[in-house]
């Protein structure tokens, strides 16, 4: 299947970084009153990407003497831009510098192009060159050279959140300290759709069966974005978020990538509890970027 | 954290509560439903049609769905009909999952969502506090009017568009089901609507909304308290419009099964607003089911069989 790593992977993503860096960032930020207050104030953020693609995000930077060390929520397989992944507590912010970025196809980046979900994760699949993750993945390193940019940014303690963008962002971009990661669409691909039918990997699935010709295309596109072969350039620390060995993303499943990640990993396999996940991965951020003691909200007490 | 499960919210009923919705609802009436059904050859699969599905609602705004039909059962005549109510944040999924148990599945794409947000889009973080300082306008004002679309929807996919589809679906039988806001939408649609014949309401948001914002400081109540700290001026505004549109206020009114899951440590919809909706509906066949030890999720990896039985219960039995 996707399992054979293209001859020319190297090349090619060291391609899209060069074509990224003649991009110029052209970072724009405006002060977002209604989401400011004493602690933390909260900018807008308008930056250029891969083929000049205008990218949205929001910044918030804590009151006190910078830097501060700093958490990147990467673009996600959704259409909603969150400023802090719903059920955090806000007084996050009050710590950490907060990034989130909103990739192309995303609303606040839909302009010209809007995603649809279910549908980005196949959109132009059969070609490399078109595929919309490859600009994806350009927009959330895009995402990490705007931060570097700033100041407020510890770097010495910089986190990388997500699900596999995480990951790609941790391989290709040197300025990642910590990665907390929930992989869910790029390792062993079409394998494990065939597990599930659940979405987004049932994308997949459907189309597969709609175009059963275009099967070889779209393993070969797939194989460059595998995170079995971006494993091994994953140097910073990392926390894996697997599922129990019910689920499609199982440690089981993951080993492969798992035991290739060069950077020390904490593994958490799900209590599948948001609860009890939530806890772990606070403490996890707390311990390793913070003061050691975790951001929790109320009912987590 | 101990949870006072007794705990009290502070909404009260307006007393024209029922002459306001009475009101939306003749609107309502009054929109021309002008549903297409349009099969997607991508999405479907050997054992389940889906179609996307289009119709107006209130303001003759455009509203989208997923309507995902099983065909290889053995069911007698006609199918059930599950309505499911989407999360705040998330896109509405397409349920084969739901088909594949033997029900036709309607995963609704409220103003605002993908799909139906060319007419009516304030955004994330946002929709909660649109137009909040005016029940007339307020964004969930159109939100619980496509849930209550919806269902006239269904209507008209079991009778009139019935020739569409090649298994019939049962008007007879709708449930209704949602976790979070799908779960505080479920309130809402099994209240009003005498159609729906079971409910299942998960981590309930929309009930308590001012106590909410005291009990929690996560997104998307936190967008309240960022209004209410910008504009704090507005707080008697804002207290008057929610007291339309909370939850508590509609419970009385269900009278249908229905079941409510509640993880005791949900940080985003407190579980004090939930068992104060809870108390509040009216149905003598309700069942509350707590999860210690789990968040937002309500225990939902654990529940999902209770659902599905519950609805196999009130909806297939007879089969």
């Amino acid at each position: 299947m996707d399992k054979l790593r293209p001859s020319d992977f190297g090349t090619y993503w060291y391609g899209i970084s060069q074509e990224l860096s003649k991009v110029d960032i052209s970072p724009k930020l405006e002060f977002i009153p209604i989401r400011s207050d004493k602690h933390a104030t909260l900018y807008s953020v308008a930056i250029n990407s891969l083929d000049e693609y205008p990218l949205y995000g929001y910044l918030s930077i804590p009151e006190g003497d910078p830097p501060f060390p700093t958490i990147y929520f990467v673009p996600r397989n959704a259409s909603v831009l969150e400023i802090i992944p719903q059920g955090t507590s806000n007084l996050i912010r009050d710590k950490f510098v907060i990034f989130s970025l909103a990739c192309r196809g995303m609303r606040n980046s839909d302009n010209p192009h809007i995603s649809m979900y279910p549908g980005q994760l196949t959109e132009n699949i059969e070609t490399l060159d078109k595929y919309i993750y490859r600009g994806i993945v350009a927009d959330t390193l895009r995402g990490l050279d705007f931060l570097i940019t700033r100041p407020e940014v510890n770097k010495n303690a910089l986190l990388v959140s997500g699900n596999d963008n995480a990951l790609f962002a941790s391989a290709l971009h040197g300025a990642v300290t910590h990665v907390v990661s929930t992989p869910a669409y790029f390792f062993d691909t079409i394998d494990l759709a065939e597990l599930t039918a659940s979405y987004p990997l049932e994308e997949i699935n459907d189309y597969l069966r709609l175009h059963p010709n275009s099967k070889n295309k779209v393993i070969n596109v797939l194989s460059y974005f595998n995170l079995r072969w971006h494993a091994q350039a994953v140097t910073a620390k990392v926390l894996l978020m697997v599922g129990d060995e019910n689920d499609v993303y199982s440690k089981s499943k993951l080993d492969p990538l798992i035991q290739n990640i060069t950077g020390e990993v904490t593994l958490k396999e799900s209590d599948n509890s948001a609860y009890k996940d939530g806890l772990f991965i606070q403490q996890w951020i707390a311990d390793e970027i913070g003061d050691g003691v975790p951001i929790l909200p109320d009912h987590w007490k | 954290m101990n949870i006072n499960k007794n705990y009290t919210c502070k909404v009260l009923k307006p007393e024209d509560f029922d002459i306001f919705w009475g009101a939306v609802l003749d609107d309502l009436n009054q929109i021309d439903l002008d549903p297409e059904f349009i099969r997607d050859e991508l999405r479907s699969t050997k054992n389940i049609d889906v179609y996307q599905v289009f119709f107006n609602s209130l303001g003759k705004i455009r509203i989208s769905a997923w309507l995902s039909i099983p065909l290889c059962i053995e069911a007698r005549g006609r199918i059930p009909i599950i309505l499911h109510l989407p999360g705040y944040q998330n896109d509405p999924p397409i349920h084969k999952e739901w088909a594949n148990h033997g029900y036709a599945t309607l995963s609704l794409n409220h103003r605002g969502k993908v799909r139906s947000r060319s007419q009516f889009d304030p955004g994330y973080p946002g929709v909660l506090t649109h137009n909040i300082t005016n029940r007339d306008k307020y964004s969930y004002k159109g939100i619980y009017a496509d849930v209550w679309k919806a269902i006239d929807l269904l209507i008209e996919a079991s009778s009139r568009y019935d020739n569409i589809f090649k298994v019939k679906l049962d008007s007879s039988r709708i449930g209704v089901a949602g976790s979070s806001q799908g779960g505080g939408l479920t309130i809402i649609a099994s209240a009003m609507r005498k159609e729906i014949k079971a409910a299942s309401a998960g981590a309930p948001y929309l009930c308590g909304y001012m106590d909410a914002i005291e009990l929690t400081n996560t997104y998307p109540y936190q967008e309240i308290n960022d209004y209410l700290n910008l504009y704090p001026d507005t707080k008697d505004d804002i207290t008057q419009t929610l007291s339309y549109f909370d939850g508590i206020c509609f419970a009385g009114s269900i009278t249908c099964p229905i079941i409510m899951n509640l993880g005791l440590q949900d940080n985003v919809c407190p579980p004090e607003t939930g068992y104060a909706v809870f108390r509040n509906i009216s149905s003598t066949d309700k069942n509350i089911y707590e999860y210690d030890g789990y968040g937002h999720d309500a225990g939902k990896n654990i529940h999902s069989q209770i659902i599905l039985d519950f609805f196999s219960k009130h909806l297939k039995e007879g089969d």
